[in-house]
């Protein structure tokens, strides 16, 4: 996303304090001795306007705060004879942010020309400016058997409105380590680079069968590391085609809000939005994720889930082609 | 009025709508978020129980043998049955009237059953598997429910197919010892002698001679080349009994006391798309069904494996002998015969598979194939029996646990045996736990 950058430059009469500091107050404390006066301090107060509002609204875009963007962008398209390009650009964000807000984007009212001054107020800013824009949804994953709990992935997604994309992420790598993945579960990021480090004296090779997300990446040496790119969501089974007692998952997240549980259960998915999210619990042993909604607001209470152990272990693990290997033989 | 305003959209409005469609938000950076990994008593479990029930069904064409009922000619061992399936490695249906001479539902009881489908139980397996915490130590255990065989063929026999500790001394290398009773070495299609491991129902023409279980000690060493993505193998055996079935040559027969040695060695290129598989296995040993020691048995086999997109292709050829045994008293798994005989066979099999490219949770997997067997084997003084056999067949894995089978064998007597019809239609529901 490209930044929008807007550079203002005033240049006013006589008498005006160069250093007042923009803020979100209207009218603006300028002198005014004359009509050319009122009139500037009219065209000065329209632009400050203009620009307080493109500017907050795309720092609320930034923080996913679709609501108040929406209403900023809204209100710039209030804004009477309005220059071209930004009634284009802004009516594209307006629409969307809309959306996600969870209204409907319909065709914005057009204010009678003869407003001459614009009449939105910053009112809403304002009392946003109180409530906190994201929040911490924390909660205990119980369940998964004699396994426990812990590892459980849980992800956050929008009820209404689309999801945004994850930031693709470098994540720390994978070790494989006494002929274990260490972490033995990660939770990543769509379109993450993961690391897989060999930090055994011997060679390892890493694997999935899990489609869409199969990969192989060979023999590795004793220190030696590897890269893959995760660009589909879901589960992904890891695997050595040497070690046939090797097993590890990566959980490619759709959303940014996801967490794991600690052994305990316990998890807190950070700068979370406020609204109604769906809730999504995936674990290793469960056969089934479990689902449920959430509204996150300030106050909200810790979100309890219960899921499965039921899945057992194959009998058979496959080898990178896909045949069983029979585990009494070793190889 | 000199208020100028520049809105500078850099390049704001040409991504205007990439934006909107592609929206990305960092994940918050956060320790809990750096995995997991369960601590000892839950990364493994030191024992586990698994297992297979196998069900068949099976209809053959004629009169459901390859002999005609009051062919006198036809050698006792090809009633034996590898793997207790409902069609034996000959291709013949099983009988559900196991009342008879000496086995196993197959021949002669088979004979004339053509227009009578068998349902039955082909096998019960239970596996018990022990490997101890921080101890380079694994115990295995297969006990076998094998209905039909036994000598009279009237009492379903319980075997304990195998029994082996295996012993990890190196981490750093790829070399076990086994002690047991455990798996042939010899050939590939060991690694296929369970029903919800096979691909196909029925084992293969040669399969009688290459999949028994040996008693004794075995050891496996692979090492790596990893610039060439490659590896190198070698698996040696001493055992009572070579590597013939239980139904040919008991393992408690070592009636000379010698051990018989068998050894495979192989080639492993495993490209990431890509693998194959090459190995030869050898064989040489007294005959141990007999007390004469200077009777010897030996066999070579070559074998090889490619996987491809989806495609898997798998042979192996295979030449044995068994010297006569002069004057001596033979012993089978099922009977005694006064005349050790001297034995070849000539054989091999290959099987082209292709798996289907989509799975979902429930259906995990289907695999359609074909594969052409040919035996020649011939007793000594006997006329030499040919065989072949086409097979093509479908199976289909559900939720991991169930696996559905069905094919149809074309069964042909080139020489040495009368040729009737006795084509077979064959299905297996194999559920494992």
């Amino acid at each position: 996303m490209h930044a929008l950058l807007l550079v203002v430059v005033m240049a006013g009469p006589k008498g005006v304090d160069a250093g007042v500091q923009l803020g979100e107050q209207l009218p603006l404390a300028l002198l005014v001795k004359s009509p050319e006066e009122l009139e500037y301090k009219a065209v000065t107060e329209r632009q400050y306007l203009l620009v307080t509002l493109l500017v907050g609204a795309k720092s609320a875009w930034d923080r996913n705060d679709w609501e108040s963007a929406a209403t900023k962008w809204e209100a710039v398209l209030r804004l009477p004879n309005l220059p071209p390009d930004v009634d284009e650009a802004v009516k594209r964000f307006a629409k969307v942010a809309r959306e996600r807000a969870g209204g409907q984007a319909s065709s914005l009212p057009a204010l009678s020309a003869a407003v001459a001054e614009p009449v939105v107020t910053i009112t809403p800013m304002e009392a946003e400016a109180s409530k906190p824009s994201t929040l911490t949804v924390t909660g205990v994953v119980q369940g998964g058997g004699s396994h426990g709990p812990g590892g459980a992935v849980v992800v956050l997604r929008r009820v209404t409105g689309q999801t945004p994309k994850p930031k693709p992420a470098r994540v720390r790598a994978v070790v494989q380590k006494d002929k274990r993945f260490v972490p033995h579960v990660l939770a990543v990021p769509l379109g993450a680079t993961v690391e897989f480090r060999n930090e055994d004296d011997f060679f390892h090779n890493v694997f999935s069968i899990s489609k869409p997300n199969d990969f192989d990446l060979g023999l590795y040496k004793s220190g030696a590391q590897r890269e893959q790119v995760f660009s589909t969501a879901g589960p992904v089974n890891l695997l050595c085609n040497i070690h046939s007692q090797m097993g590890g998952w990566l959980y490619v997240s759709d959303s940014p809000w996801f967490a794991q549980a600690d052994a305990q259960g316990r998890f807190s998915v950070k700068a979370v939005p406020p609204g109604k999210w769906e809730l999504e619990v995936w674990h290793e042993w469960a056969s089934q994720t479990v689902k449920q909604v959430v509204t996150v607001a300030q106050g909200m209470a810790d979100v309890s889930v219960t899921i499965d152990g039921d899945r057992r272990a194959p009998a058979f693990v496959p080898d990178k082609s896909g045949k069983p290997r029979q585990p009494q033989l070793g190889y | 009025m000199r208020a100028l305003l520049l809105v500078a959209v850099l390049p704001f409005a040409a991504s205007a709508q990439e934006a909107v469609e592609e929206v990305v938000v960092e994940a918050p950076e956060d320790e809990a978020n750096q995995g997991y990994s369960p601590d000892e008593s839950q990364a493994q479990e030191p024992i586990r129980f698994t297992g297979y029930l196998d069900v068949g069904f099976a209809k053959a064409t004629g009169n459901g043998s390859s002999f005609r009922e009051n062919d006198t000619r036809a050698p006792l061992d090809y009633g034996n049955d590898a793997f207790a399936p409902a069609v034996n490695s000959r291709g013949e249906v099983a009988s559900t009237d196991s009342t008879g001479r000496f086995t196993n539902g197959f021949l002669p009881r088979s004979v004339g059953i053509g227009s009578t489908p068998s349902l039955l139980l082909n096998t019960f397996s239970a596996d018990v598997r022990v490997q101890p915490r921080n101890v380079p130590v694994f115990l295995f255990a297969r006990l076998q429910l094998m209905p039909r065989l036994l000598p009279t063929g009237d009492v379903t026999r319980l075997e304990l197919q195998q029994a082996f500790g295996r012993l990890s001394p190196f981490k750093a290398h790829e070399f076990a010892v086994f002690l047991g009773r455990f798996d042939s070495v010899f050939g590939i299609e060991y690694l296929e002698n369970e029903a919800n491991l096979r691909l196909g129902i029925t084992p293969s023409l040669t399969a009688r001679y290459t999949t028994g279980h040996g008693l004794g000690a075995k050891a496996f060493y692979r090492v790596q080349v990893a610039s060439l993505w490659s590896a190198f193998s070698v698996n040696v055996a001493g055992t009572t009994n070579g590597t013939r079935i239980e139904a040919l040559v008991p393992v408690s027969a070592s009636l000379t006391g010698a051990v018989v040695g068998s050894a495979r060695l192989g080639y492993e290129l495993n490209l990431q798309k890509v693998q194959v598989k090459l190995g030869v296995s050898g064989l040489y040993g007294p005959r141990n069904d007999i007390r004469v020691g200077a009777a010897k048995q030996l066999a070579i086999a070559g074998d090889l494996r490619v996987n491809a997109f989806g495609f898997s292709l798998a042979g192996e050829m295979l030449r044995l002998i068994d010297e006569r045994g002069a004057g001596a008293l033979k012993v089978t798994g099922t009977t005694q015969a006064e005349l050790a005989s001297g034995f070849q066979v000539t054989g091999g099999w290959a099987r082209l598979g292709y798996t289907l490219p989509f799975t979902t949770p429930a259906f995990t997997g289907a695999t359609l194939y074909v594969r052409y067997d040919r035996r020649h084997g011939q007793f000594e003084g006997f006329t030499q029996l040919q065989t072949d056999r086409l097979t093509g067949g479908v199976r289909v894995d559900l939720f991991e646990v169930l696996a559905l089978k069905a094919e149809l064998l074309l069964n042909r007597e080139l020489a040495g045996a009368p040729l009737v019809d006795n084509d077979v239609f064959t299905s297996s529901a194999v559920f494992t736990w």
